[in-house]
């Protein structure tokens, strides 16, 4: 029991779920307590250990369901329960050691070869482990941008799974026993699958359940002429009339939040000032103080995608940010097109308007690439990882049109473990999202919430809900 | 020992007016074996903190709750210094520090004399404890409810791993305070932000959902009894139609108890067109929610 505990630990990590020792050893203590031939309990202790956000689960269904359903097909929950000893000695077991064994001797034993061996006797560990490297790796930055270098050795473990697959007939037939023999098909059969599953790994990864992203697309209809029109199309005198309106919402949100200060503001006794204090009245603590507890402020770090679409929006939504910086500890900017750079400094050295016109003509990045936002998450995790902490809101303004470049998803799964939460917003509306390029739905898994944002009731909202 | 065994645990809630999935009554049953805290994550409304309150009633236990919120800090969680009552006791005791001081030669003595006497000031008596004190320093077992975790800042929940792995919390003018008997805690998430993994790790896992159909119309028929059965069943097929729409809030199960409840005030002995359109502002808690079901009416009344 403990044995198969640590075995299916070691893969739960192998897909990349924090399992802790102390939790593999409260999962042991707790199969004490129950009936481990009922198998919802036994499942349910395990998840229950294991799996500890709603996040996980679906990781956790698909590895208990390859583990101890595809993988291990001979195990019986009662073999289990009477001996520790796995090995359950039924004869198309033997034959299918034999027929391994003769394949591994007939193939030339590459890492990959390796993996794949181990996974038909029912050891998906290192074949798990491979998988996870190639999907994390990095790669090596070439003349020309593209994601080939995965998917060749993807196609390489793909192109070795079938080669298996074409030389499982000649062995599988044992030294004694006739070729299509019942006992020959069962083997074929059940390696057969093992292979199928393989490849489904292979092509397919679970990806986390993300029940709890709040995706907003809707919007309050609020009375302003401009609220509706997209950001996109707004004429020259019309930006100008938005700066304004943008200003006044600005002030009344700024007086909203001093005026929570206000009301919040008294916090514990403050016993020092309260004895200064008291020398004036000959010791007496006729006049209390009380320490001011500021509000807590959070910091910001906004990254925006600076193509045209996508700007419109972003400006704006810079300028109300910035207008509001009172309300934040601190707010910090990047631009990404292919690369990230810093411009939080054009908002500290001009006026913000100024500054959201100088950043796209003179921020230190180049402009005519196509937009990739594998590429970005990777530079910004190398470069700027440093500037996230757990007081951090991050706000993604894009539209996740990555050319069909590798969109590198798990840097955000990184990301979002550092950070408070993850806002994405982006200015298409929700038809969009599985048109084309746009790797939205990809992104949302690993989002706290995604928001439509392309016109000013919609910001308008954003901000509020985010400063108060 | 809590509860004899998974059975007993779903009796026991049962007669608590909980009605608990399988489940449910396993990681309880497994957390009061083991005396591990358990986080529950689901959405709102579907009864997490209920099943803390109908623990505690069906074990006849205390329940102290601590409600979490952005800003949330020890003084208002742990313990507090009675500063009030310490200045009060000062002023009162000011004649006393003469006779302390008397017979002491040189200034160095006297504040050696009064150093003997500062523990008079930090102890029990001034100290107001707030609920996590109290569930550790209780003589009898109690149930801890931290409710909605998520909102409280990274820095309590830090705090909140002394108490959670060792159940002992340092008082910097006292000492380390062990607990008298280990309180059953229950967390609540509504997944706002994630939990850190130092915390997750100490914790049993519960994720709770809508409940099924049929557990759901036993619910409704434990809280509200002698409703009738064919309402009730189209009820809770409304409800669980509803809830697929692309909503801002979905309908939770206390809704829907508010719901059957306003049917029966208003007489109503079927769930018709009318009826309905006239009540959704029970269970729905937005204008656009309001306007997307009557907008699919239709489709959403079950037959």
């Amino acid at each position: 029991m403990v044995n198969l505990t640590l075995k299916f630990a070691a893969c739960l990590r192998a897909i990349d779920m924090k399992v802790s020792t102390a939790e593999v050893l409260d999962c042991v203590n707790h199969l004490k307590l129950i009936d481990v031939i009922d198998e919802d309990l036994f499942k349910t202790v395990l998840k229950t250990n294991f799996a500890k956000s709603r996040r996980d689960h679906r990781t956790f269904d698909h590895a208990y369901d390859l583990f101890f359903h595809q993988m291990n097909s001979n195990i019986r929950l009662e073999d289990i329960k009477a001996n520790e000893n796995l090995v359950a000695a039924n004869e198309i077991d033997i034959l299918q050691k034999e027929c391994v064994d003769q394949l591994a001797a007939n193939l030339e034993m590459d890492q990959i070869n390796q993996a794949l061996i181990n996974f038909l006797s029912g050891e998906p560990l290192t074949y798990m482990k491979m998988l996870r490297e190639l999907q994390t790796k990095i790669e090596v930055a070439r003349v020309i941008n593209s994601n080939l270098g995965q998917l060749t050795e993807r196609l390489q473990i793909m192109l070795k799974i079938n080669a298996i697959r074409n030389l499982i007939p000649q062995f599988s037939g044992g030294n004694f026993d006739m070729p299509g023999s019942n006992k020959q098909k069962r083997l074929n059969q059940r390696l057969e699958e093992r292979l199928d599953n393989a490849y489904q790994l292979l092509v397919k990864e679970p990806v986390p359940e993300n029940e709890s992203l709040n995706v907003v697309t809707r919007n309050q209809k609020r009375s302003q002429k401009l609220g509706d029109i997209p950001f996109a199309n707004l004429s020259q005198t019309q930006i100008e009339e938005m700066r304004e309106t943008i200003r006044q919402l600005v002030r009344k949100l700024n007086d909203i939040v001093t005026l929570r200060f206000a009301s919040r503001n008294k916090g514990i006794l403050d016993i020092k000032k309260t004895l200064r204090k008291s020398a004036k009245y000959h010791g007496l603590p006729l006049e209390l103080k009380f320490r001011n507890k500021p509000l807590r402020k959070g910091k910001i770090v906004a990254l925006c995608d600076v193509s045209s679409s996508v700007w419109s929006a972003a400006r704006f939504m810079l300028n109300m940010l910035y207008s509001l910086q009172d309300c934040f500890s601190k707010v910090k900017s990047y631009i990404f097109v292919a690369q990230v750079a810093d411009v939080t400094d054009f908002f500290d050295r001009y006026d913000t308007n100024d500054a959201v016109e100088k950043i796209l003509n003179e921020a230190d990045i180049e402009y005519n690439v196509l937009t990739d936002y594998g590429a970005t998450l990777l530079d910004f995790k190398t470069n700027y990882m440093n500037v996230l902490d757990k007081k951090t809101t991050l706000i993604i303004i894009g539209d996740g049109r990555s050319n069909y470049l590798n969109p590198r998803e798990h840097i955000l799964q990184d990301m979002r473990e550092k950070v408070r939460r993850i806002i994405w917003l982006t200015p298409e509306p929700e038809k969009f999202w599985r048109t084309g390029d746009s790797q939205i739905m990809t992104y949302k898994t690993y989002c706290h919430e995604l928001r439509v944002c392309r016109n000013l009731n919609q910001l308008n909202e954003f901000i509020e809900e985010l400063v108060i | 020992m809590y509860f004899k065994d998974i059975d007993d645990v779903e009796k026991r809630l049962e007669s608590a007016n909980y009605i608990s999935s399988k489940e449910i009554a396993i990681i309880v049953f497994l957390a009061t074996a083991t005396e591990k805290p358990i986080l529950i994550e689901g959405p709102a409304g579907v009864g997490k903190t209920e099943l803390a309150k109908a623990i505690a009633a069906s074990l006849n236990h205390e329940l102290i709750r601590l409600q979490c919120y952005e800003g949330l800090d020890e003084a208002k969680a742990l313990y507090e210094w009675e500063y009030a009552k310490q200045l009060l006791y000062t002023q009162m005791v000011k004649e006393k520090v003469q006779d302390v001081i008397k017979g002491a030669k040189t200034l160095s003595e006297a504040v050696e004399k009064i150093a003997d006497q500062e523990d008079a000031f930090f102890t029990d008596r001034f100290i107001l404890p707030r609920p996590l004190l109290q569930a550790i320093s209780s003589k009898n077992p109690v149930v801890l409810l931290i409710d909605e975790v998520d909102k409280s800042d990274p820095e309590f929940e830090a705090f909140l791993l002394e108490l959670l792995s060792d159940f002992q919390v340092t008082i910097p003018e006292i000492g380390t305070r062990k607990a008298e008997t280990i309180p059953l805690v229950f967390l609540t998430s509504n997944n706002y932000r994630d939990m850190s993994d130092a915390l997750k790790r100490r914790c049993l896992h519960l994720y709770i959902d809508y409940p099924e159909r049929d557990a759901e119309m036993r619910i409704v028929r434990l809280k509200i009894p002698g409703i009738d059965e064919t309402l009730l069943r189209r009820l809770i097929d409304t409800i669980n139609n509803i809830r697929k729409l692309d909503l801002k809030k979905k309908p939770c199960i206390s809704e829907t108890l508010d719901w059957a409840k306003s049917l029966i005030a208003l007489q109503a002995k079927d769930l018709t067109r009318d009826v309905v359109l006239n009540t959704l502002n029970v269970i729905l808690k937005y204008r656009t929610d309001v306007d997307l079901a009557i907008s699919n009416i239709d489709k959403v009344i079950a037959s």
